[in-house]
């Protein structure tokens, strides 16, 4: 329960912070300042835009909440799950910035929810199955 | 060929960034406290363990690689191609960290590299 919630905040924190810093990085490009390839002075304009210090923010929680969970919980498991970030990216990228999702992403999207259902019945750490061995039968069985 | 080598740049950093910063984090310990104090104290401990710093190191050659790359190629080549470094990390979780990844999370894994890597296709 632990797990879900410190890694449910990180996923919300990574999806807000990459769409923070997708809005913030196209407003850049779209006054034209430098915005066409990787340049210091983009770097310097980005450093002025409080919606990129917002994103950079989040993503530092995003950060914080994924080590936390590590702390206690698998990798294995931890990764998988947290890619359920791409969704809700998807998600964001479609209604708050107004991308054209295809179908092919869509299907994708499917795919990586259908993904992190399958590890997080995995049971969130190695430890906890070798307490429960009847959860552990079951898993390899399945 | 240079963006095949910087793809594999990408994937084994990553990979290898998130097998240290597990093995710093299991050698802080479980952190179970909500306690401000007691949280700057983990905290300390963390930026200071050898294990978190060289994984963080190797995040960073993993970001600036790919922003590099970005700088070439496609983002929507890129981010499938380096998907896979989720089963490079699995692998890196087994066989490094000893951790037991049973088949559902196997399975599970897969389906997440697959779908990454429609999701990033235009």
């Amino acid at each position: 329960m632990k797990t879900a919630i410190v890694l449910i905040i990180a996923v919300i924190a990574q999806a807000a912070g990459n769409t923070c810093l997708s809005k913030g990085m196209k407003a850049l490009a779209s006054t034209g300042e430098g915005a066409d390839s990787l340049s210091l002075s983009l770097l310097v304009h980005a450093m002025g835009s409080p919606m990129i210090w917002l994103g950079t923010l989040l993503l530092i929680v995003f950060f914080v909440f994924f080590a936390v969970a590590l702390s206690w919980a698998d990798l294995s498991f931890v990764l998988p799950a947290t890619s359920f970030g791409y969704i809700l990216n998807v998600a964001l990228a479609h209604k708050v910035l107004g991308e054209p999702v295809s179908s092919i992403r869509w299907a994708g999207t499917v795919l990586i929810f259908l993904g992190v259902i399958l590890v997080s019945r995995s049971g969130s750490a190695g430890i906890e199955q070798a307490h429960h061995p009847a959860v552990e039968s079951t898993e390899t069985k399945a | 060929m240079m963006t095949a080598v910087m793809i594999v740049i990408i994937v084994l950093s990553n990979a290898a960034g998130d097998v240290f910063i597990t093995k710093g984090m299991k050698e802080i310990g479980e952190v179970s406290t909500l306690n401000p104090r007691e949280l700057l104290r983990i905290g300390l401990r963390v930026i200071t363990n050898k294990s978190f710093i060289l994984g963080i190191l190797s995040l960073a050659v993993s970001f600036f690689s790919f922003l590099a790359v970005l700088s070439w190629a496609d983002m929507s080549f890129i981010v499938p191609a380096t998907s896979i470094f989720y089963v490079v990390s699995i692998l890196g979780a087994k066989f490094i960290l000893k951790e037991e990844v049973s088949r559902l999370r196997w399975a599970g894994t897969l389906l997440v590299c697959l779908g990454v890597a429609l999701i990033c296709l235009p």
